[in-house]
């Protein structure tokens, strides 16, 4: 697949994600909180977006929702071409299992797990034979620099070791979509520079990605930025264009 | 998901947590180990009663005086009981083809007296057939004389207890000693059998029927037991019974008695209380399962971010629901497994202590403490399984811990 950091050439691309006019409902107690009102989005096949804005934005919950684990409460969300909103439980965990690989920022590693099987998770949840499996687990985690680590448990790894596993988890099942819920924030500068190093060489290789993140100069890495604010969509340029110049707005 | 993966991932699981686990364990298996105790206490006593039994003698009816019937407990009072005589042992003994021994015996108590020593006995009066049908053996002398019964000559055997206990070390045979008013000749000692159904063989004193009759003032036998050839010819056996002292007696003022009769409501009684046991102790065992819920709803709330990572990597919520039911039903099961070993240690530990008692694990039961612990655990377990595979995946990826 092409590289594709160039905005001017996005719209070449097959769409791969299409909002349509989306919302979110959280009812809390007795009232109604509007975590997405009305966005409408559409993402291209290799496409790097940040995303942007203060707390309680709806960035998380717009990751959710593209992520298929939260359905929209309103709107149209097709994925690939199928219309997300109408689909059962067990075919949303299908496409969360081939398409949609996500990263945290407390990594969400299973403690009990040594690195090696927490990469095996997706592949187990999916029936793979033990053989295969850790074969796969192995390849993720090599390229990632984590081969030599494999054996280890997350409380013997470093943050930054902790989301290299995570990415390799991530990427087991070779999805096409990595969303990334502030990959960066529990690092320092230095290894969330890596971090985002290695998010930017998956996005060569063609993944669509998603992320969200306060600090602007992850951002930059990005091809496009979306800034958000109470539920809504206010921008959408390339970083170095963008019209709210991320203004860094800590919890 | 492969169910090897279900079950590794669900003990991974489980390990993390030793303490919360084995406690889990344990009340599991201190049910199991309870239902598996008493239900091999119900079989031993069932067992002893049986042997018991058999150690009365193999085939026997026994002629009981008066009508015992569930319906009008009043029929024998209305219609007057007739003695059981020694004549109507002898004529069962002449005339009932099915019968291959004939002993009458009556029973009362009496103090037997031999210088200065005294001591309250039964004595029985019964016939020489009676060592044979009983199984009774000698240790010295010999057993009441053949003949006819109405003959009561003055003598006695003694049981091993009864005899060291009125003539310590001296030989006891051709002694005089007192049984209430009346002078007996010593003429033979039983040796030791112990109790059996009530009667202690070690502490009687047997004397000839008429004799024993004689000296009570009785005129009527306790019991008249006659033994069939066979096991077949039972039937046959009552049949002529019944009808000849029908003819003697014009009535059937008595009763009928079989060994088997007599072996299956005792048979059934303790079955009863077997079951009644394991139904209480197994009230621990469901104890339990909710034990294993409380402990689950608690690994279910503590875990909500795992559920939701597990949901994010593509888990159906039927894998997540099967990998807590996995966790719950390894709990219950292991601990099902280790009170039944436990109890199996603590029987074996118990038979050697009560050697007559024969104390082992039932099989039976111990697949349905499997079983049942197996089902408690689905049971309790499907709650928080459920509530784990219901929790919405974003929400609880978000969780604090």
């Amino acid at each position: 697949m092409n590289a594709a950091s160039e905005a001017g050439h996005l719209s070449a691309k097959p769409e791969l994600i299409q909002l349509e006019n989306v919302s979110r409902l959280y009812r809390v107690g007795e009232t109604e909180v509007r975590a997405l009102d009305g966005v409408s989005l559409h993402i291209h096949q290799g496409d790097f977006i940040a995303l942007m804005g203060p707390s309680g934005s709806g960035k998380s919950t717009l990751l959710n929702v593209i992520g298929c684990l939260d359905p929209p409460t309103s709107g149209v969300y097709r994925l690939d071409g199928e219309e997300v909103q109408a689909l059962s439980e067990k075919r949303l965990a299908e496409i969360r299992q081939k398409k949609i690989g996500f990263i945290f920022q407390s990594y969400h590693l299973v403690p009990r797990m040594t690195a090696l099987r927490n990469v095996e998770l997706p592949l187990i949840l999916a029936g793979v034979d033990p053989k295969e499996r850790r074969e796969r687990a192995k390849a993720a985690l090599e390229p990632l620099g984590m081969g030599p680590r494999a054996e280890h448990r997350p409380d013997q790894l470093s943050g930054g070791e902790c989301q290299r596993v995570a990415i390799a988890r991530a990427m087991v099942e070779r999805p096409s979509i990595l969303l990334a819920d502030e990959p960066t924030g529990n690092l320092d500068s230095k290894t969330g520079e890596e971090i985002i190093t290695l998010i930017e060489a998956l996005n060569r290789t063609g993944l669509t990605i998603v992320l969200v993140t306060h600090d602007p100069r992850i951002a930059a890495h990005a091809g496009r930025l979306l800034y958000m604010r109470d539920g809504r969509l206010l921008s959408d340029a390339p970083p170095a264009q963008a019209a709210y110049p991320a203004a860094p707005a800590p919890p | 998901m492969r169910a090897s993966d279900i079950v590794s991932l669900a003990g991974e699981a489980l390990r993390r947590h030793r303490l919360r686990t084995g406690l889990s364990l344990l009340a599991v298996a201190i049910g199991a180990t309870a239902v598996l105790l008493l239900t091999a206490l119900g079989d031993a006593a069932k067992h002893y009663v049986i042997d018991q039994f058999a150690a009365m003698g193999t085939n026997l009816v026994v002629v009981v005086p008066g009508r015992v019937e569930t319906s009008g407990f009043g029929a024998a009072a209305l219609g007057g009981t007739r003695d059981l005589t020694l004549g109507d042992a002898e004529d069962i003994r002449r005339r009932a083809r099915a019968v291959r021994e004939v002993t009458p015996f009556s029973l009362g108590a009496a103090p037997a007296e031999y210088e200065q020593r005294h001591r309250d006995v039964y004595v029985m009066g019964t016939t020489s057939a009676y060592a044979k049908v009983r199984h009774l053996s000698l240790s010295a002398g010999q057993f009441l004389p053949a003949g006819d019964p109405r003959r009561g000559e003055p003598v006695v055997v003694l049981g091993s207890k009864l005899r060291h206990e009125l003539f310590g070390s001296e030989n006891p045979l051709g002694r005089s000693l007192r049984l209430a008013d009346a002078r007996f000749r010593v003429i033979g000692v039983l040796e030791a059998k112990g109790q059996s159904l009530g009667i202690d063989f070690d502490d009687l004193a047997l004397v000839p029927v008429a004799a024993g009759m004689r000296l009570f003032n009785q005129s009527s036998l306790h019991r008249i037991m006659i033994q069939a050839p066979d096991e077949a010819s039972i039937p046959a056996t009552i049949r002529q019974v019944r009808a000849i002292l029908v003819e003697r007696h014009k009535a059937e003022d008595f009763t009928l008695v079989t060994q088997d009769a007599m072996l299956q409501s005792f048979r059934s009684i303790i079955n009863a209380l077997t079951l009644a046991l394991a139904a209480i102790a197994a009230i621990s065992l469901a104890v339990a399962g909710i034990g294993i819920m409380n402990v689950m709803l608690v690994s279910v709330s503590e875990r909500g971010r795992e559920i939701g990572l597990l949901k994010a990597l593509g888990g159906q919520a039927r894998q997540i629901l099967s990998l807590f039911l996995a966790e719950a039903l390894l709990l219950s099961g292991a601990g099902a497994v280790c009170g039944l070993l436990l109890g199996t240690l603590l029987l074996q530990a118990a038979s050697r202590i009560w050697r007559e008692l024969p104390l082992a694990p039932n099989p039976f039961w111990a697949a349905a403490i499997l079983i049942f612990a197996l089902c408690a655990g689905a049971l309790f377990g499907m709650i928080p399984a459920r509530r784990a595979a219901r929790l919405p995946a974003a929400e609880s990826l978000r969780g604090r811990r």
